[in-house]
C-alpha cells in the first residue's frame, strides 16, 4: 500500500504491551519470586528458596496436609465435571442439530442457566435446593427414595457443586452446535444410504468430526474448573470436613484472609504447573484421537 | 419378497422412526424442564410466605410482601439509606467500565494483529494465545500487592468518585488484557476476505475508516457476543470484589446477597425476591442481545 505508516501498528499496540507487562508478565514472575520467601512478621520476609514448596508437599506440616487434601478434592471435582459437561453438552447439541421443532426455545432454555454462571443468587438458590427439605430431596421422594443429607456428607456436598457446574453446560453446547452444523451433510447422507441408525451416525460421523472442538472445549473447561471458587465458598464453604475445600478456596484463605502472600503464591504456582502439565498431556495425546480434515 | 412382507418392513421402520423421534423430544423436553425448574421454583418461592415445601413451584401461602420490600433497606446494615439499589449501582460501577472499555480495546488490538503487517506480529499473537490458557489465580496475589501499594491505593481505596472504588478490577480493560476476547475477534477477522479492505483502500479509506465502516458492521454479532460475555462474567464476579472489598456501602450485589439470609426481619420471600433481582439483569441483557448472538452461529457463513 502506498503511504502506509510503518509506525501505526506499534503505536496502537502500546497499551496492550504495557498491559501485558504490568498485568501478565510482572505478576507471573513476581508470584514465583514471592513464593521463595517466608513471612516471619507482618513487615519482614526471609528468603527460603523452595522451602515453601517442600512444606506444601510435606505430610507432617499442617499447611501441607491441608494443601494435599485441597489438591485431591480439586482433582475429584475436575475429573467428574469436565467429562460430564462435555458429554451432556455434546448429546444435547446433537439432538438440537437434528430437525426439531422449537429449536430456538430449547436452545435458549439450555443456555439460560449458563447466563447465570457463578451468579451469587443462583449459588444461594442451589444451597436451598439441596437443603434437607429442599427441592432435590422432594424430587427423590416422588420416586420413593430416602432424602439425602447433601451437605452433611463428603460425597453429597461434592455432588451438589458438581451438579451446579454441569447444569451450566450452555456455552460448551453452543460451540458444539456451531461445529456440528459445519459437518458436511453428504457424510450423513452416505451413512443413511448405508442404513446407519442415528446413534451410529453420532458415534461414527459426528464425534470423530468434532474431535478438534472436543479438544478445545475440554482444555477450556479444564483450566476453568481447576479454579472453581464461588460455589465451593458459598454453597459448602469447603465442608463438611474439608471435603469440598478446593485449591482456589484454600489459596484465598491463606493469601487474602491470613495475608500470607508467600505461601499463597507457592500454591498458585503449583496449581499453574498442574494445569500446564494436564494441558500439555492433552495436546500431546491429541494426535492419537483428534481427527483433522486437512 | 411379497408385498405383505415389504409393507411389514416398511411399517416397522416407520414405527422405529417414530420411536426415535419421540425419544428425541422426550430427552430435550425432560432436560429443558430440569434446566428451567430451579428458576421457576425461585419465582414461586418469592411469592410464598414461609418455606416452600413439596415438589411444586406454585406458592401455597401467597404473598407479595417480598416484592413490596424488595428495594427497602434490608434491615441489617448499620449504613443509613442502604438499599439494593445501592448494591446494584455498585455492581454497575464495576460492570460498565469493564464491559464497554474491554469490548472496544480488545477489538482494536485484534484488528491490528489480524489486519496489519509489521515485525513482531507473530510474537504478539503467540503471547495472546499463551496467556489465553494461563489461570487467573497466578496473577491474583502480585496484582493485589500492586494495587494495595502506597503509590496506587489512594487512587481507589475508599474513593468517592464513581467507578473508582473498582479500579483494580477494571483497569486491565484499558490495556485490552482479555486474551479470550482478542482471540475471538482475530478468528472472526480472519474469516473476512482482505479484498474488502483493499477495495476500501483504493477508494481512499484509511485504516480506521476500514475498521469502522467496512469491518465493524460485518462483525457486529461477535462484538455483541464479546460484550455480552464480558457483561455476564463481570456482573457475576464474586471473587474479585471479595478481595478488593471496601466499606459495606460499596459492596456490589454479589457481596450483599450472601449476607442477606433469612432472619428476624427477612422472610424467605424477601430472600428469594432479592435473588430474582440478582439474576434478572444478566438474563434481561442476554435476551436483548440474543437475536444477534444466536443469528451469528445460525448463519455460520463466517466460520471461526
Amino acid at each position: 500500500m502506498v503511504g502506509e505508516k510503518k509506525w501505526l501498528p506499534y503505536v496502537l499496540l502500546i497499551p496492550w504491551v504495557i498491559g501485558f507487562l504490568v498485568f501478565k508478565l510482572y505478576p507471573f514472575i513476581n508470584s514465583f519470586y514471592l513464593s521463595l520467601f517466608e513471612k516471619v512478621s507482618p513487615i519482614q520476609s526471609d528468603y527460603v528458596g523452595l522451602a515453601n514448596y517442600a512444606r506444601l508437599f510435606s505430610k507432617t506440616d499442617f499447611f501441607g496436609q491441608q494443601f494435599i487434601n485441597s489438591l485431591k478434592v480439586t482433582f475429584k471435582y475436575v475429573f467428574f465435571t469436565v467429562p460430564l459437561v462435555l458429554l451432556v453438552s455434546l448429546i444435547i447439541a446433537y439432538v438440537l442439530s437434528r430437525k426439531i421443532k422449537g429449536v430456538r426455545f430449547f436452545r435458549t432454555a439450555f443456555y439460560v442457566p449458563t447466563v447465570l454462571g457463578a451468579n451469587v443468587a443462583v449459588v444461594l438458590l442451589w444451597r436451598e435446593l439441596f437443603e434437607n427439605y429442599g427441592l432435590v430431596n422432594q424430587g427423590l421422594a416422588v420416586f420413593g427414595l430416602d432424602p439425602i443429607n447433601w451437605f452433611g456428607t463428603a460425597a453429597g456436598a461434592m455432588t451438589s457443586i458438581i451438579a451446579l457446574r454441569v447444569w451450566q453446560f450452555g456455552s460448551t453446547m453452543l460451540i458444539f452446535l456451531a461445529a456440528i452444523k459445519n459437518v458436511p451433510d453428504s457424510l450423513y447422507e452416505a451413512a443413511r444410504i448405508d442404513g446407519a441408525s442415528p446413534l451410529k451416525q453420532f458415534t461414527v460421523i459426528t464425534v470423530p468430526m468434532l474431535t478438534p472442538v472436543i479438544l478445545f472445549n475440554g482444555v477450556m473447561r479444564l483450566v476453568e474448573t481447576f479454579q472453581v471458587f464461588t460455589s465451593a465458598k458459598l454453597i459448602t464453604n469447603g465442608g463438611p470436613l474439608n471435603s469440598t475445600h478446593v485449591i482456589n478456596l484454600y489459596i484465598y484463605e491463606v493469601a487474602f484472609e491470613n495475608r500470607n502472600f508467600n505461601l499463597g503464591s507457592a500454591m498458585s504456582w503449583i496449581l499453574f504447573l498442574i494445569i500446564m502439565v494436564f494441558t500439555i498431556i492433552i495436546f500431546r495425546s491429541s494426535k492419537y484421537w483428534v481427527y483433522y480434515q486437512d | 419378497m411379497d408385498t405383505n412382507t415389504a409393507q411389514r418392513i416398511l411399517s416397522r421402520n416407520r414405527a422405529r422412526r417414530k420411536l426415535i423421534q419421540s425419544l428425541k423430544y422426550l430427552i430435550i423436553l425432560a432436560t429443558s424442564f430440569l434446566m428451567l425448574y430451579p428458576l421457576l421454583w425461585l419465582i414461586g418461592a418469592s411469592f410464598n410466605d414461609g418455606l416452600m415445601t413439596g415438589f411444586s413451584f406454585v406458592p401455597k401461602n401467597f404473598t407479595v410482601q417480598g416484592w413490596l420490600d424488595a428495594f427497602k433497606a434490608p434491615g441489617w446494615g448499620s449504613v443509613e439509606g442502604y438499599s439494593l439499589f445501592r448494591a446494584l449501582w455498585n455492581t454497575m460501577q464495576y460492570v460498565i467500565p469493564r464491559t464497554i472499555i474491554m469490548t472496544l480495546s480488545t477489538l482494536l488490538v485484534a484488528y491490528v494483529v489480524a489486519r496489519m503487517r509489521f515485525k513482531g506480529r507473530k510474537l504478539i499473537f503467540a503471547l495472546i494465545i499463551g496467556t489465553l490458557l494461563m489461570p487467573a489465580t497466578i496473577f491474583r496475589i502480585p496484582l493485589f500487592v500492586f494495587w494495595t501499594s502506597d503509590l496506587l491505593s489512594p487512587l481507589w481505596e475508599g474513593s468517592n468518585l464513581p467507578f473508582m472504588p473498582f479500579l483494580p478490577l477494571w483497569a486491565g480493560s484499558l490495556f485490552a488484557i482479555n486474551s479470550f476476547s482478542v482471540f475471538m475477534y482475530i478468528q472472526f477477522f480472519r474469516s473476512i476476505p482482505r479484498d474488502l479492505d483493499e477495495a476500501a483502500y483504493i477508494d481512499g479509506a484509511n485504516k480506521f475508516q476500514v475498521l469502522y465502516y467496512v469491518l465493524m458492521p460485518m462483525i457486529k454479532p461477535i462484538i455483541i457476543t464479546v460484550g455480552l460475555l464480558l457483561f455476564i462474567s463481570t456482573f457475576n464476579d464474586y471473587q474479585g470484589p471479595l478481595i478488593y472489598r471496601g466499606d459495606v456501602d460499596q459492596y456490589p450485589l454479589s457481596l450483599v446477597l450472601p449476607m442477606l439470609g433469612k432472619d428476624s426481619t427477612n422472610t424467605y420471600a424477601h430472600v428469594f425476591t432479592r435473588s430474582i433481582i440478582g439474576v434478572s439483569l444478566p438474563i434481561l441483557v442476554f435476551f436483548l442481545a440474543q437475536k444477534h448472538f444466536i443469528s451469528n452461529d445460525a448463519e455460520s457463513g463466517i466460520k471461526g
